[in-house]
């Protein structure tokens, strides 16, 4: 059956009126559990606060489990869903300055969007310093091109470079997830801070 | 209970259910009837004799040549390359992880096109993906890669272009004699083999 728009059930545009309705769920949900305030996203880097890492933990747990799922029900084709491919340089530079970014701004861009919506003026900045990024990015392609697209790796999948089953993999993933979430709130006790 | 603990439970639960199933349940389901009828009445399931000319020639490594005929129509001749599944055997499980797959092109072949489409008919309704039947079979593929017939001298540049490639194909494999086209040694145009569309995987990000 799945993925609907690939296999024509709903038209292109019907899949992005789900998709709007979706980004607005997401965009209540991270301001509802404070998502918003910058702080919230820096306590994870200093053990304050961790429930950017719980929420985005169980975001990803719930899905992986409700894809493999749908697909054991027949309901879904892994193969059709899209991954990003992998290429190995750019990922690493990539993860390096948006994780830099993140402790310095405290906002990860959705995060940003959804607080500049609630009129923060720390995250228009930050979205004003996201686009000259772009700018600098589209600009100067020609200087970073062969980086970007060098150590070109497919999509290749965790499970299958360890030789295990994509039920197993998700399994241990639960596993680690709910230990990583053990040792958040344990970092919250111990590193606690009166007002943010 | 503490209510963190249900969640860690029931994820944990869930987790090893899918952890113990094995994973090729999650294959792709069987074509029921109607679908099967329209798939057969859309033809695409056909590739051109041109088409498997190019990948011939080109030597493509993701693509198969299938003769389901009997053994000894295939010993007597057969198309370069291909591997001989005949119809009563196209079951056997020694041929499943030919069908059976997402890597390759397989293209079935028989004299005209009945047979090899019964084949692909069958294994359609498998739920195998990535088997194609060669349009108008071997005797189409006679009369149009190896004794190709020249078009008339008012035909449009793409005929002869197509007359060219097929000449072309028909020396590279083994067919009728060289005669060039329409007088001169000019190298025309390679007619535009149409690739397969492929299906797109559903485009996504954060």
């Amino acid at each position: 059956m799945g993925p609907l728009v690939i296999n024509e059930i709903i038209s292109a545009n019907t899949n992005l009126l789900i998709a709007f309705l979706i980004g607005i769920g997401f965009g209540f949900v991270l301001e509802s559990s404070g998502f918003s305030s910058s702080r919230k996203l820096a306590g994870v880097f200093y053990g304050y606060d961790t429930v950017v890492l719980k929420v985005f933990f169980t975001a990803a747990i719930t899905a992986m489990i409700g894809l493999l799922f749908m697909s054991l029900f027949g309901w879904i084709d892994l193969d059709l869903i899209y991954i990003n491919p992998t290429y190995v340089p750019s990922a690493i530079a990539g993860g390096a300055i948006m994780g830099a970014g993140f402790i310095f701004g405290g906002f990860c861009p959705g995060t940003s969007f959804c607080s500049a919506a609630i009129g923060k003026i720390d995250a228009i900045v930050f979205i004003g310093g996201l686009f000259i990024g772009i700018l600098i990015f589209a600009e100067g392609y020609s200087l970073w091109e062969g980086f970007y697209k060098a150590g070109f790796k497919g999509i290749p999948k965790l499970s299958e470079s360890l030789g295990l089953t994509d039920g197993l993999l998700a399994f241990g993933v639960i596993i680690a997830a709910i230990g990583m979430f053990y040792v958040g709130e344990w970092a919250e006790k111990k590193f606690p801070r009166e007002e943010y | 209970m503490n209510s963190r603990v249900i969640f860690s439970l029931v994820f944990v639960g869930l987790g090893l259910i899918i952890a113990a199933t094995p994973s090729n349940t999650t294959k792709a389901y069987k074509l029921t009837a109607e679908e099967l009828l329209e798939e057969a009445y859309s033809r695409n399931q056909y590739i051109s004799p041109d088409e498997v000319a190019d990948l011939l020639i080109n030597k493509d490594p993701a693509f198969l040549l299938i003769d389901v005929r009997d053994q000894d129509e295939y010993e007597k001749y057969s198309l370069p390359n291909s591997i001989n599944i005949p119809l009563t055997n196209l079951l056997a499980e020694e041929w499943e992880a030919y069908l059976d797959q997402d890597i390759r092109l397989n293209v079935f072949y028989s004299n005209g096109s009945l047979k090899a489409n019964e084949a692909w008919m069958i294994t359609r309704q498998l739920g195998y993906e990535n088997n194609y039947v060669l349009e108008g079979g071997l005797n189409y593929w006679a009369e149009t890669i190896m004794n190709p017939e020249k078009p008339s001298s008012t035909s449009p540049n793409e005929e002869f272009a197509k007359y060219d490639f097929r000449k072309g194909a028909s020396m590279a494999l083994g067919g009728g004699a060289l005669v060039g086209s329409a007088g001169g040694n000019k190298p025309s145009a390679k007619p535009k083999i149409a690739s397969r569309p492929k299906k797109k995987r559903a485009a996504g990000g954060c």
